[in-house]
């Protein structure tokens, strides 16, 4: 088997249980294609990781759901993006309440210049006009749910780039999840974040799955490994092997898969 | 021996070290000079009229009575007006060139602009005299004058003769002129702004607009503080552009269009002709420029280093 030349495995969830699939899926960087045919179905409500090595295409995987890329003229997909059924690669698209459904969180910590509250609350203003009790709420769940509330609740009106690392990504969480997106995308969230600070991001994501859909792109092994329900495994632009972590970990299909996990290269 | 010492010891390091010393002090040594130099020259016409120097309007060499109200009150409105101007569209042309412009044309525009900021000044005078001013006067003055009450408020605010020359088209030369200034270093702060969060408020359904308004000009408000005060500074001291147009009255500006003076721009005019008290005053003038734009040019320093991004 070349390099270039694979069969992908893929193990879908349950079809009743899909919120968010990829068919085919290609993009092009320009003229540089990193994205080759990848399928991926996306359970609800859980965790799904994507591993891999450098530049094998799952950061360029994960901002297509979105359609971040589209900030940049010269990025673009082709394929199918199905979200709740939808294909969110359609021209009728409103790519502002797409975001709304499926937030997004960076690998370097991005707080917006404003205080903890102003924090949180931005993107939910963007969408309600709340009273100022509705808006404590709001902000007060989204923190607690990012295991956060504890932390900063006697500094709200702090600013936001006055915390530390771990404590501005959990603070860009609740931004993202106080919208109440479907799907929340992580690329990488805990790479610039010391042992005990993702500890506690691994938590809050643990307790976020039960209600919002996770895709975290990961390079740490052990990390998807234990959080996530599913696992894709990316090279060269491809989904090599997609299924249950478990089945993936202990038991991969491909033979690619189980040298990467077991270290053999990457 | 150890390796350490067997570098021999380097001659030039202290003679380096001694003209890099000598070269800070000389420039301290003629800041400090200059001070000086602009107290003693401006003292008799201090001494002679006091605080009143500074409240008085009367510009008279005839009777040799001189205040300087008009010529600061002069720069200061210049000053705020053109930046008033010059802010908008600065911040405006960054964010287009930074933001929507697609790169192929950002960089040619780019260069434009910094093109525009290495044109003398002198010939934004010239272009201003003689293009700008009299337009102004035929297409804007002259039919606001005929057509306004001249008691109402507004006839009061633009009342003037007609010619062009006065405050307000000062000001608007004087924003064209610092325009490129600003626009140059808003775009470099706009993109010091790390791409992520400029993704992260996107990422969350911002518009453009809200992305622009709500999180990249705060993630850089401390820096365009400082530049449109060192853009302040650049309109206070500005000299010749603002001489050719500005139509040099030293009473005190009563309204838009009414003709005025700056510091520079009086000094500029009557050195060539002054003695006694009438230079002294000059000198004077000088040295309350300098006193207004180093407390500028501190204030900005002071925000910029505060900035925390």
């Amino acid at each position: 088997m070349s390099d270039t030349d694979f069969q992908s495995v893929i193990t879908p969830p349950p079809a009743d249980q899909l919120v968010l699939e990829t068919r085919n899926l290609n993009f092009y960087y320009g003229t540089h294609q990193s994205l080759f045919g990848v399928s991926m179905p996306v359970k609800r409500n859980g965790i799904t990781a994507l591993i891999g090595p450098s530049g094998c295409g799952k950061s360029t995987l994960l901002r297509t759901m979105n359609r971040i890329y589209d900030l940049y003229p010269g990025q673009r997909a082709e394929g199918e993006i199905l979200v709740d059924g939808e294909n969110i690669l359609g021209p009728k698209v409103d790519v502002t309440s797409l975001r709304a459904r499926v937030g997004m969180v960076f690998q370097k910590p991005t707080p917006f210049p404003m205080s903890i509250y102003d924090n949180v609350a931005f993107g939910v203003k963007l969408y309600h006009k709340k009273s100022k009790s509705q808006m404590d709420e709001v902000v007060e769940k989204a923190l607690r749910r990012a295991a956060l509330w504890d932390e900063v609740k006697d500094k709200l009106t702090k600013s936001g780039l006055s915390l530390s690392g771990g404590q501005q990504q959990r603070l860009c969480v609740a931004r993202g999840i106080a919208v109440e997106p479907e799907i929340l995308l992580l690329d990488e969230p805990a790479s610039a974040l010391d042992p005990i600070s993702t500890a506690k991001l691994e938590d809050t994501l643990e307790e976020l799955k039960r209600d919002l859909t996770i895709i975290i792109v990961t390079h740490n092994l052990q990390q998807a490994a234990r959080l996530s329900d599913y696992t894709g495994f990316m090279y060269l632009g491809k989904m090599v092997e997609y299924g249950p972590t478990e089945e993936l970990f202990v038991k991969p299909k491909v033979e690619r898969t189980s040298d990467y996990i077991g270290g053999r290269f990457g | 021996m150890s390796l350490q010492s067997a570098r021999h010891p380097d001659p030039v390091d202290p003679i380096f070290r001694g003209l890099a010393f000598a070269a800070a002090t000389t420039l301290l040594l003629t800041l400090g000079g200059l001070i000086v130099a602009l107290m003693i020259g401006g003292w008799p016409a201090i001494s002679k009229f006091g605080f009143g120097f500074l409240t008085s309007s009367t510009w008279n060499p005839v009777t040799e009575v001189y205040g300087a109200a008009g010529p600061i009150v002069g720069t200061l409105i210049t000053a705020v007006l053109s930046l008033a101007i010059a802010l908008p569209i600065a911040v405006c042309v960054s964010v287009f060139l930074t933001q929507y412009c697609p790169k192929q044309i950002a960089q040619p525009v780019s260069t434009a602009i910094e093109l525009l900021a290495g044109i003398p000044s002198i010939v934004y005078g010239m272009w201003g005299l003689f293009v700008f001013a009299p337009w102004f006067a035929r297409t804007v003055q002259l039919p606001i004058l005929t057509s306004l009450d001249p008691e109402s408020f507004w006839g009061k605010l633009l009342a003037g003769v007609p010619n062009g020359a006065n405050i307000f088209t000062a000001s608007i030369v004087l924003a064209i002129m610092i325009l490129p200034y600003m626009s140059a270093v808003f775009r470099e702060l706009f993109r010091s702004i790390p791409p992520q969060v400029r993704e992260a408020a996107f990422g969350l359904g911002c518009t453009s607009y809200e992305v622009v308004g709500s999180v990249l000009i705060p993630y850089v408000k401390k820096g365009m503080i400082g530049v449109v005060m060192l853009g302040f500074g650049r309109a206070l001291g500005e000299t010749m552009a603002v001489t050719f147009i500005i139509g040099n009255s030293h009473r005190f500006p009563d309204s838009l269009f009414a003709s005025g003076s700056t510091l520079a721009s009086t000094i500029a005019n009557e050195f060539n002709e002054a003695s006694g008290v009438h230079l002294a005053s000059l000198i004077a003038l000088g040295l309350v420029l300098f006193l207004i734009t180093f407390t500028v040019l501190a204030i900005a320093r002071a925000l910029l280093s505060s900035q925390r991004y």
